[in-house]
């Protein structure tokens, strides 16, 4: 009884002593205060100047960012509107006999746009995102003159009205770094455009777009490369060599976010929540004139392109949801229509290539536009 | 009898006790210097209480440019922060072991941004973490691989 009675009192000390111990060491922690921000005041840092990797194999890789760049944006949904401006239809050529000319068609084109780009790996040593994009042009006639007796509308044009132009499809972008300086970097996407409505178009009329760039990192505020594209963004196809080049000033005021041909910035930042930018982006896309039965079979393509002169504020509404707001002038690039016979792509390489004219060439005033979005932005 | 009812209630306790003391074992092999990918910084894993903070030791470029001055927090959302030396900030915050290599509920900020994000760390060997920054859900974030670091004595 003896025994056990100091097997107990020894196990109630043990549990004391354990007890007492954790106490004084988590007085000890709470000396050291987590909350405090910084503890920059009690440490000397000199001794971690000098230090090297535990695995003696490890690697640095350049970052596919640089400090100072705008937020990559993980969702967006935003609306478009253009206008009013003069839409002149040319008639068609080449034995079209349903296409004729309009013109002074005063319109607008709206249409809401959504885009996302989701993280699927992303890793030091490659990241890779796969995203979906689906925009629309609704056209919408502002206000319509006499008609003449027996007036049967261009159907290209009755189309617009009455479809309008969407585009919709899927894109992927690998970043593979080489080294802590070097990066190759990948985009491809295939879109389904067209006057198309929820009932989709073959997928035989999708368009594959792609661009590889090699490039570097010399420093933490700048990264450039140089590269091939295989691009619709002109309207039509080509292939263009493609600059990439990001920067950013010491002081991360001002800024530089370029794509050229595609899109060129200069960036103003007001703080890490507040940017400006002005600049171009060169969008386009070639659509396929399917719903109009009188036309479907006559392989005809809009080969739309617009350069979109813009100034942009982008602000941090709450955390990690963004507004972007740009307003602009749109000057058209390109409005005309191709025939793909048998579907065969036409590769003019800007006259080289091929002078094959175009079925309709149309002109289009050039308006002011804005747009507004809402953006979920990455870490 | 009550000796023998003594010995297993001893037991009993001393085995939940190791388990603690495991759990706490293997809870701290995060700590220690980590250098992310940027190599922009290195980072000091540290246990407070019960739970794992990290803060920046050393910067690659510790000046700032402009202000010739050791950089500060000066994107912090709080301006009575944007003070704070940046060396010594507790980037990392509050992560708590739960087993099979993964550290969680803990934060991650962003000094480029000024953003805080929900924040996982797996360990995938000794000397590599997996630290994916989130918003929200784990889908919506970025995994960034920390390397440890070995501390050169002077």
């Amino acid at each position: 009884m003896k025994l056990f009675n100091l097997h107990k009192q020894a196990a109630i000390a043990a549990c004391f002593a354990f007890a007492l111990t954790n106490l004084a060491k988590a007085q000890s922690d709470t000396t050291k205060s987590p909350e405090t921000e910084t503890t920059a005041e009690d440490e000397d840092f000199s001794m971690y100047d000098e230090v090297g990797f535990a695995d003696k194999g490890a690697k640095r890789y350049c970052s596919p960012k640089i400090e100072g760049l705008s937020p990559a944006k993980l969702i967006s949904l935003g609306f478009d509107f253009q206008g009013p401006y003069k839409l002149n239809l040319d008639a068609f050529n080449n034995n079209i006999n349903e296409g004729w000319a309009e013109n002074n068609k005063h319109t607008i084109t709206s249409g809401a746009r959504f885009a996302c780009n989701i993280p699927v790996i992303s890793k030091t040593s490659v990241v890779w995102q796969m995203g979906a994009n689906y925009w629309e042009s609704g056209y919408q006639m502002m206000k319509q003159g006499p008609l003449a007796v027996g007036y049967v509308e261009n159907p290209m044009l009755k189309s617009l009205y009455t479809n309008g132009l969407r585009t919709m499809g899927i894109n992927t972008t690998l970043f593979k770094p080489l080294s802590d300086k070097k990066f190759l970097l990948f985009q491809g996407s295939a879109d389904m455009s067209g006057d198309y409505n929820w009932k989709l178009m073959p997928a035989r009329y999708m368009k594959y777009s792609a661009a590889l760039i090699y490039g570097k990192r010399p420093s933490e505020r700048k990264q450039w490369g140089v590269g091939l594209a295989r691009t619709y963004r002109a309207g039509e196809l080509n292939y263009i060599p493609i600059i990439f080049f990001n920067h950013t000033d010491a002081a991360n005021k001002w800024g530089s976010e370029v794509l050229f041909p595609a899109r060129a910035h200069v960036r103003r930042t007001i703080n890490s929540r507040n940017m400006l930018f002005a600049g171009y982006e060169l969008e386009g896309q070639s659509y396929r004139l399917y719903r109009m039965e009188s036309i479907r079979n006559q392989d005809l393509e809009i080969r739309r392109a617009e350069i979109r002169l813009r100034a942009v504020y982008e602000f941090s509404l709450k955390d990690f949801i963004w507004m972007s707001v740009q307003a602009g002038y749109r000057i058209n690039y390109r409005y005309d229509v191709d025939r793909l016979t048998n579907g065969k792509e036409i590769y003019r390489a800007f006259g080289l290539l091929s002078d094959e004219p175009y079925i309709m060439q149309n002109t289009l005033t050039n308006p002011f536009y804005f747009n507004v979005s809402v953006n979920l932005v990455s870490p | 009898m009550k000796k023998i009812l003594f010995i297993a209630f001893a037991a009993f306790f001393g085995t939940i006790l190791s388990s603690f003391v495991n759990q706490d074992a293997a809870g701290d092999r995060l700590i220690g210097v980590w250098e992310p990918s940027n190599g922009r910084a290195r980072v000091k894993v540290e246990k407070i209480g019960a739970k794992y903070y990290g803060k920046i030791v050393w910067l690659k470029e510790a000046v700032d440019p402009v202000t010739k001055q050791p950089k500060t927090d000066k994107n912090n959302p709080d301006p009575n922060l944007q003070n704070a030396p940046l060396k010594g900030y507790r980037m990392l915050k509050d992560f708590v072991y739960a087993g099979k290599d993964e550290w969680t509920e803990g934060t991650i900020y962003d000094p480029l941004n000024g953003s805080t994000y929900s924040c996982t760390i797996k360990m995938t060997d000794k000397n590599s973490l997996e630290i994916r920054g989130y918003i929200g859900v784990s889908a919506l974030g970025r995994t960034d691989i920390w390397k440890r670091l070995e501390v050169k004595k002077k």
